[in-house]
């Protein structure tokens, strides 16, 4: 067996204790280069900067644990922006999986900003049926959530006073996995009640949503890690996400490498077998 | 029988659909009151359907344990991991936090669940690595021009790669912008349009595989 042949059957234990020393190096040993901002990202940035004191903005945390390294991060970077802002905080999920993890972020971020539950912020956890709910909340907000995640009554909480329906809230941004996601709140959502409407996703779904972002039907998509990052920098805030993207330049240049590498024996060994006499 | 099975539901299909096209361009408050009220309803049968789904779920695996199945033993655990969630949820109203403190429920969610799914998504990693070195070759022009592609998207999403090319940036953004915007843009189209006559033909009873198979 060639060189070429041996390495084209490389066994891809190898492979896996290449990726797992590249991504975990750069973690315990961080370099911090400079991150570009897009102008996708900064689209959902401006926007929240332009909003002003008092704003609604919901914030709908669409994803699973599964989704949590990139999305996680875009989900702080908003809330402290928002919170900064001192925007009024609307949070909810259409994933019943997330709950908890939406929960989460949305109480610890609102806790380190020193927010009140009820007054500046309100979580309103997740109800049954996606678009049906998302339907619900455009045309009567308290009769999809009668209460929110801890059983408070919504109609007497200060942060809704004059939020009756999806029309009454200023931005909307749906942080997806998947479906349901940045489609469903577009379609069932602002196309209907026009609210404006951002998104941010997981690396994987993002090129998919770039019709949406070009024609106007969302105006800034945080796509991935990297948007995750970009969002960090804008607010001055560098988080897990600006500390995950060294591992993920040295992964994706491992990945390049071996992509390299595959070809240059692939293309040797079909000129060995050209060259071959028969 | 036959009255009830095909032609009750597709005389439902048939009216509610054509009233629920029909509301979405009435703005009359008599049209989104019905809108509200058949929203409600959705949500309500759709956490009905959640109840439907696990007790499947649970039927599925009695069935393989008690038969002693292969992999019998997974469905055992699928089932005591169910049920021990299902009641300690129960048992703390499915609350994650009370005064403070984590409950039981709140403990399975974050010390089992989250790390589960996590580790599962993060193994992707690896296996995008080895499919990437085994099947990402040049085997002919289009496969070259996609792994030339897929190279410069994949430099110039990281900082490294617009630090060491800086140009891999901007080429990054015009393939997502112009290139993967107009493609994906042109499939939408062709998936929206293939929805709206799928859609109609279930309305106007055409395609009837939604009632299930049986005798007529």
């Amino acid at each position: 067996m060639t060189l070429a042949e041996k390495m084209l059957r490389l066994d891809r234990r190898v492979i896996f204790l290449l990726i797992g020393v590249c991504t975990l190096i750069p973690l315990l040993y961080p370099v911090g280069l400079a991150i570009k901002v897009s102008p996708e990202v900064r689209g959902v940035y401006d926007y929240i900067e332009s909003l002003p004191e008092g704003s609604v903005f919901l914030l709908s945390l669409d994803f699973d644990p599964a989704s949590k390294p990139e999305l996680y991060p875009q989900a702080v970077a908003l809330l402290r922006h928002a919170f900064r802002k001192n925007l009024r905080v609307i949070g909810m999920t259409l994933w019943v999986s997330g709950t908890g993890m939406a929960d989460q972020v949305v109480t610890q971020t609102a806790r380190d900003m020193g927010k009140v539950n009820g007054k500046d912020y309100v979580f309103l956890g997740w109800s049954p049926g996606v678009s049906s709910l998302i339907i619900t909340m455009g045309q009567d907000l308290y009769k999809a959530f009668p209460s929110d995640y801890y059983g408070n009554a919504t109609k007497d909480l200060a942060v809704l006073q004059g939020v009756q329906t999806l029309r009454d809230v200023n931005y909307v941004v749906s942080l997806a996995a998947g479906t349901a996601g940045i489609e469903t709140w577009y379609v069932f959502g602002k196309d209907k009640y026009r609210f404006e409407l951002g998104g941010g996703c997981t690396g994987v779904i993002a090129p998919g949503l770039y019709p949406l972002l070009r024609s106007g039907q969302i105006n800034g998509l945080i796509g991935g890690l990297r948007g995750a990052a970009e969002y960090e920098v804008l607010i001055d805030k560098k988080g897990r996400a600006v500390a995950g993207m060294d591992a993920q330049s040295v992964t994706h240049f491992t990945i390049i490498g071996l992509v390299i590498l595959c070809n240059v024996f692939y293309l040797s060994l079909r000129r060995q077998r050209t060259e071959r006499p028969s | 029988m036959i009255f009830l099975r095909r032609q009750l539901p597709l005389l439902i299909t048939f009216v509610t659909g054509i009233i629920f096209i029909a509301q979405y361009y009435v703005p009359h408050p008599a049209s989104e009151e019905l809108l509200t009220t058949v929203n409600k309803w959705l949500q309500i049968i759709g956490g009905f359907a959640l109840v439907l789904g696990v007790t499947s779920l649970f039927h599925q695996h009695a069935v393989k344990i008690r038969r002693r199945e292969p992999g019998w033993g997974y469905s055992f655990v699928l089932y005591a991991g169910m049920v021990g969630t299902i009641v300690v949820g129960l048992a703390v109203n499915g609350k994650e936090s009370m005064d403070g403190g984590m409950t039981a429920f709140g403990w399975i969610y974050s010390y089992t669940m989250v790390p589960l799914q996590g580790t599962m998504f993060a193994l992707l990693a690896f296996f995008i690595a080895s499919a990437a070195y085994r099947s990402f070759r040049a085997r002919s022009r289009e496969a070259a021009v996609l792994l030339v592609a897929a190279i410069i998207v994949m430099m110039g999403r990281v900082p490294l790669g617009e630090y060491l090319v800086p140009v891999t940036g901007d080429i990054t953004q015009w393939v997502l912008n112009v290139l993967n915007a107009s493609v994906r843009r042109a499939i939408l189209i062709g998936i929206s349009l293939g929805a709206v006559a799928l859609s109609l033909k279930i309305i106007f009873g055409i395609e009837r595989s939604y009632l299930g198979g049986g005798r007529e």
